[in-house]
């Protein structure tokens, strides 16, 4: 039997199916995944599907929602001992949104809470160019990472030379299994320089019940139009504790091209550190101060197929560890309806 | 001499001026011949700033997706529009490049 939340979402969904624009199509995107994780000297597997369905209709209206679907797969007793798997899934987001012109759309729903840039935009499986999460993912996005509300969002100021974009959004509290949130409210401002291709910005959230948290982070994406190379980094602060994180790509697409075998190559670094402060019962931050480095290879094959290794150093008190990754993604978009890629 | 000068300077001033002059009578003949562009060639170009505008606006988390029919890119590119915050401009000449 389906739960109720499940129903209505299938509900939704089909309603919006049927009014659905003829010139455009709904489709279903997302990635599949197969990841292998040593940590500590622990092994387990995690297959998941992360589907996306995306429903136009008229000129201004979109219905968008992710849902995950996780095997968790490992050893009773951490190393040894027989296989034994967990099932999870959840819906990560799935809200309504009506453009009304280019400053602003309003989104109502369930959608992922926009603190900083790694939950909204890098979190999926098939975008993400190292496996793990940072340390200070928890930071600003209490309680699930998804928010229930309203939302609006849009750029404020489009100049020829630089773009000012804004969020702001409030959720209520929520406690259904898959629609899980906390009170809350935040927002984001980000200013884009287009020709220097850089964006900075910044993130505020309330947490509004129990201990009534501030959250707030600052954040820097830069790709430097002079090599093909990606910069991203966060730094974000809450009473609990707080970290920054610097992520490095290099993708070799300037030997023999993009497509070649060595310029489908990409080596990823990155540098992360979280100081603990006074944290909450249920925070999902590190327990004492950490400090990781990664560095990772990732291949890009043909037909979106996508091979992501790492290997990381964690430093804590609580336990120093090596972190072994092995993914490989396949990102995929079909039609929702028969016929709908003619 | 004071009149050699004088005149040398209303020479270079004269010249200065007619340059800037020209200057400005250009810039209105370039844009002529753009607006006087035939549809192929504006599809052209606006793909080819749709193809820039990708790489500024979504190229900083994701490669291009690949074979998409058009019907499927303005589903793509109205999500980004959403989750990238595209200006309706951006949306218009993004889905030039994905689907022309």
């Amino acid at each position: 039997m389906f739960p109720r939340s499940l129903c209505t979402l299938l509900l939704s969904l089909s309603a919006a199916l049927v009014i659905s624009a003829q010139s455009s199509t709904p489709i279903i995107s997302g990635g599949v995944q197969y990841l292998s994780t040593t940590s500590g000297g622990t092994t387990f597997f995690q297959p998941t599907i992360s589907p996306v369905v995306t429903i136009p209709f008229g000129d201004h209206w979109l219905i968008e929602s992710r849902g995950t679907f996780d095997e968790f797969i490992s050893r009773e007793d951490g190393a040894t001992g027989p296989f034994h798997s967990l099932t999870l899934s959840s819906v990560d987001y799935l809200q309504l949104d009506y453009v009304a012109n280019s400053h602003l759309t309003i989104v109502v729903g369930d959608f992922l809470t926009p603190f900083n840039i790694y939950n909204e935009r890098i979190a999926p499986i098939w975008i993400h160019n190292l496996s793990d999460a940072p340390l200070i993912a928890g930071i600003g996005t209490r309680t699930s990472g998804s928010s229930e509300g309203g939302m609006l969002r849009g750029v404020a100021v489009s100049r020829k030379n630089w773009q000012l974009n804004y969020v702001a959004y409030f959720s209520a509290l929520v406690t259904a299994r898959q629609f899980n949130a906390g009170r809350s409210t935040g927002g984001r401002v980000g200013t884009f320089i287009p020709g220097k291709r850089l964006e900075l910005g910044v993130s505020y959230q309330r947490f509004l019940q129990d201990q009534h948290l501030n959250s707030w982070g600052t954040y820097l994406v830069w790709q430097p139009s002079s090599a093909p190379l990606d910069l991203r980094a966060e730094y974000a602060h809450t009473r609990g504790g707080q970290g920054y994180w610097i992520e490095g790509a290099y993708r070799f697409s300037r030997f023999r091209g993009a497509d070649s075998w060595l310029g489908r190559l990409q080596a990823i670094g990155r540098v992360q550190q979280f100081y603990l402060g006074t944290p909450a019962p249920d925070d999902v931050n590190p327990g004492a101060d950490t400090q990781r480095v990664d560095f990772g290879l990732n291949y890009y094959l043909p037909h979106n197929l996508r091979l992501n290794t790492s290997y990381g150093r964690q430093f804590t008190s609580l336990g120093n560890s090596n972190i072994w990754n092995f993914q490989i993604t396949y990102r995929f978009l079909f039609p929702l309806l028969p016929g709908g890629s003619k | 001499m004071n009149v050699r000068l004088a005149s040398r300077l209303a020479l270079v001033t004269l010249f200065l001026v007619s340059l800037g002059a020209t200057a400005k009578n250009s810039a209105p003949q370039q844009q002529t011949k753009v607006s006087k562009s035939s549809p192929a060639q504006t599809a052209t170009t606006e793909s080819e700033e749709g193809e820039k505008r990708f790489e500024r606006q979504c190229g900083r988390c994701h490669v291009p997706p690949e074979d998409l029919s058009p019907r499927e890119a303005k589903a793509v590119v109205r999500q980004m529009r959403v989750r990238a915050n595209l200006t309706a401009e951006d949306e218009r000449l993004i889905l030039k490049y994905l689907a022309p």
